[in-house]
């Protein structure tokens, strides 16, 4: 590799950031990686000077709080409230969905995983860390399958430090076995919040313009360990656009609270592990976009899926060794005629993203959503209409036992509770309108 | 060979299409290409011996029509749970109660269904109208939901759906078919596919994406072997077997500005329409982009979020 060396500054990229004759390392042919380089240097000489930061003074009565939300109802049962808590929330995710709004589809996410002694708590059953690796599991297997042409990093903070357990990439099966590995540690010491979004910063400035970026904590501990201002680091984050949700495991936390309302985030503390769940699925949604985010033209790869032939070896299974990857079928980059297992995938020859078509498709849900049912009194219609009227659900054909139905107001058809959310959450094709001859569902 | 306490609950998706049914009597070569009447017998005899395979497998028999999709068995209105056949009349030749409700069910709900489309068939056009296969789906989706719901505990449900399609695909299903395809990835059922003329590439992708058969009958008159060899068989009991092979399938995406078939293609960022050269605007979502970087300039430095201050 070519080493780096600093060149006159003179202003040969017409930058509009900068003023005409000034100088600035933007001037700089690789910008960046000085920029990275001084970052670096300036990080690691303020770690040491521990102007730490201690929010314990702040957080005299947290626990509170968190009792408040919990209110037992009439009959000391927790479970309800929960309940309908839960169910309000499934119901708000799907009613925000609505409407034409322009998403960020290729989404950059760190997941910062609190990995602090805080961790390591037993009110999350077995603990909260374990707890949390379950839910990420499923989270990131759920977030390539909505978002299939985005990617994940995952960032690990304990000891006042952060560290970057993988670099963003697009393959679910890679960062769930990193996650496990680096899970059985223990855990340590004190989280930076600070440090954990500063290394998540350097890894996501270098994201195209056009791409959403974000970061999503999910933070154990009610203190943060942090070297120097953290306000100073919001500020990093709104100017590169990032968006920063924390979902918090304890008690309100004023700090994350201002961060996340800041970089336009969302900010949640957990009642329990359902909950947790729920607030966790909303971040599988793509956010809708910031006005500012560049749109481009990205050029892609539609590889053929070939089954017969000579075996050979795949790209994907190169680093396993063995035979693992020898098979006569794959899909081969249009570009390169490189042979892949799996996709979506950068093609590691030629770097042209690979996606299919049915990969494409299943974004197709956020962009055309499906409208939202009605919840319909069936009596009324009893009322209103002369015709016997229909008394099971149009879906599942299951006989109405309840009071309420949701109908379409495309086709006006009607279907029970269960089909509602099913069709919403999984279906986004209603069975009522593609059974009309110009229904396109 | 398989487990006690797994059931499978076969739905059958048989497309009904009046027109293209009758295009084939009117064609008159009834000695090479399958009737209805026929296809149905097929059919009948194929639900039959799939109830047979194990007392608690499970049935139940969407036809697709061009007006609407309908369920045959289990019938809506009898108060009969999944899997639950009613308990009916027995029927005078001894046969088997299970058997004859379904066909029974079968034969009269078709017979129903194709009458009542004959009173207002009005051929206006040569071409064939759209069978509803993505509704079809979509109701069989939320069925097989609802009985994976209703499934007593310790018991486990497998499902698959069969596709035995007559019309050619319309592209306007598109959306909503490949929206069941992924909805039935999601939930583990297999979509098999039974082609009895063109070939379809919704079905083709349909079954390689949820890890079921297609196969484009050769010979649609012997209809019944090829459902009993190919399609009675469970699918883990399939990897036994030696199967017609599926072919290559062709990912490749149509580009929104000519529909042409495209290897590597533009993607907008905003809203994933494909095209096949650069564009200024995006057609679907009125997005302008800003020049694609020349491919000779270096890693270009000109990025805009490099504001961050000095510290
Ligand atoms: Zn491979
Ligand atoms: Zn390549
Ligand atoms: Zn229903
Ligand atoms: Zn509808
Ligand atoms: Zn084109
Ligand atoms: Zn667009």
């Amino acid at each position: 590799m070519e080493p780096f060396t600093p060149v006159l500054p003179t202003k040969i990229y017409n930058d509009s950031n900068v003023p005409p004759g000034t100088f600035s390392v933007l001037n700089l042919p690789n910008a960046n990686i000085s920029l990275a380089q001084i970052e670096v240097a300036m990080m690691l000489e303020t770690y040491h000077y521990d102007t730490l930061f201690d929010y314990h003074g702040k957080l005299s009565n947290l626990q509170h709080l968190k009792q408040e939300v919990i209110q037992e109802d009439a009959e000391g049962s927790l479970q309800t409230v929960v309940d309908e808590f839960s169910h309000r929330t499934k119901r708000r995710r799907l009613m925000g969905r609505s409407g034409n709004i322009r998403l960020g589809m290729m989404r950059h996410l760190f997941v910062v995983v609190d990995m602090s002694r805080a961790m390591e708590e037993a009110d999350l059953k077995p603990s909260r860390l374990a707890c949390s690796v379950k839910l990420l599991e499923n989270f990131i297997t759920e977030y390539f399958d909505q978002n299939p042409i985005s990617q994940i990093g995952l960032i690990v903070t304990k000891n006042k430090r952060a560290e970057k357990l993988t670099e963003l990439s697009g393959n679910p099966q890679l960062h769930i076995s990193t996650l496990q590995k680096a899970a059985s540690k223990q855990c340590q010491g004190e989280p930076s919040l600070q440090n954990a979004m500063d290394t998540a910063v350097q890894s996501l400035r270098h994201m195209p313009g056009h791409a959403s970026r974000e970061i999503l904590i999910l933070f154990g501990s009610l203190t943060s360990c942090d070297p120097g201002d953290i306000l100073e680091t919001v500020q990093t984050l709104q100017q590169q656009n990032i968006r920063c949700s924390i979902i918090g495991l304890a008690a309100e936390v004023r700090i994350c609270k201002t961060l996340c309302s800041e970089t336009q985030g969302s900010y949640g503390v957990i009642l329990d592990e359902r909950h947790y769940r729920e607030l966790l699925m909303q971040h599988v949604t793509p956010p809708v976009a910031k006005a500012d985010t560049e749109a481009a033209l990205i050029r892609m790869g539609f590889p053929q899926h070939l089954s017969s032939g000579p075996p050979s070896l795949c790209m994907c299974h190169l680093d396993s060794g063995g035979v693992k990857g020898l098979s006569t079928s794959g899909y081969f980059c249009p570009q390169c005629k490189s042979k892949y297992c799996d996709l979506p995938v950068e093609c590691k020859v030629c770097g042209l993203t690979l996606v299919s078509a049915p990969h494409l498709a299943r974004s197709y849900q956020h962009l055309f959503p499906l409208t939202q049912f009605t919840e319909t009194d069936l009596s009324t219609i009893e009322d209103g209409h002369s015709i016997r009227p229909q008394n099971h659900c149009f879906a599942c054909q299951v006989v109405f036992t309840e009071q309420m139905a949701y109908s379409c107001s495309q086709c006006g058809q009607l279907f029970c509770m269960d089909c509602d959310i099913f069709i919403h959450d999984s279906l986004h094709s209603c069975p009522g309108c593609t059974a009309s001859p110009q229904g396109e569902g | 060979m398989a487990d006690e306490n797994i059931s499978n609950l076969l739905v059958v998706i048989l497309d009904a299409n009046p027109v293209w049914w009758g295009r084939i009597v009117s064609e008159g070569n009834q000695q090479q290409q399958i009737s209805l009447t026929h296809c149905v017998d097929s059919l009948m005899v194929f639900c039959n011996a799939h109830l047979m395979m194990k007392h608690d497998n499970c049935l139940s028999f969407i036809v697709s029509h061009t007006s609407t999709s309908k369920f045959v068995f289990p019938q809506e209105d009898s108060a009969s749970g999944v899997g639950e056949n009613g308990q009916k009349d027995l029927p005078s030749d001894g046969k088997y109660e299970g058997f004859a409700d379904v066909n029974d069910a079968i034969i009269t709900e078709l017979k129903n269904l194709l009458s009542a489309e004959d009173s207002k068939a009005d051929d206006h056009s040569s071409e064939v109208p759209p069978t509803l296969l993505a509704s079809a789906l979509t109701m069989a989706l939320c069925y097989i939901h609802r009985a994976e719901r209703e499934c007593p505990v310790g018991q486990k449900l497998k499902s698959r759906i069969l596709v035995l399609k007559a019309a050619p695909d319309v592209s306007t299903q598109y959306m909503p078919i490949m929206n069941c395809i992924f909805a039935a990835q999601k939930s583990n059922t297999v979509i098999d596919a039974c082609v009895l003329d063109e070939h379809s590439g919704f079905l083709q992708q349909a079954a390689d994406i949820t890890g079921g058969m297609y196969l484009k009958v050769p010979q649609t008159l012997a209809l019944l072997q090829y459902l009993l060899w190919v399609f009675l068989p469970e699918p883990p009991v399939r990897e036994q077997l030696i199967l017609p092979s599926s072919m290559h399938i062709d990912y490749r995406a149509a580009c929104f500005c000519h529909r042409r078939l495209v290897d590597i293609g533009f993607v907008c960022s905003v809203c994933l329409s494909i095209y096949c050269q650069f564009l200024p605007l995006c057609l679907t979502c009125q997005t302008r982009f800003k020049l694609p970087a020349l491919p000779l300039a270096r890693p270009k430095k000109k990025k805009k979020e490099n504001t961050a201050p000095g510290k």
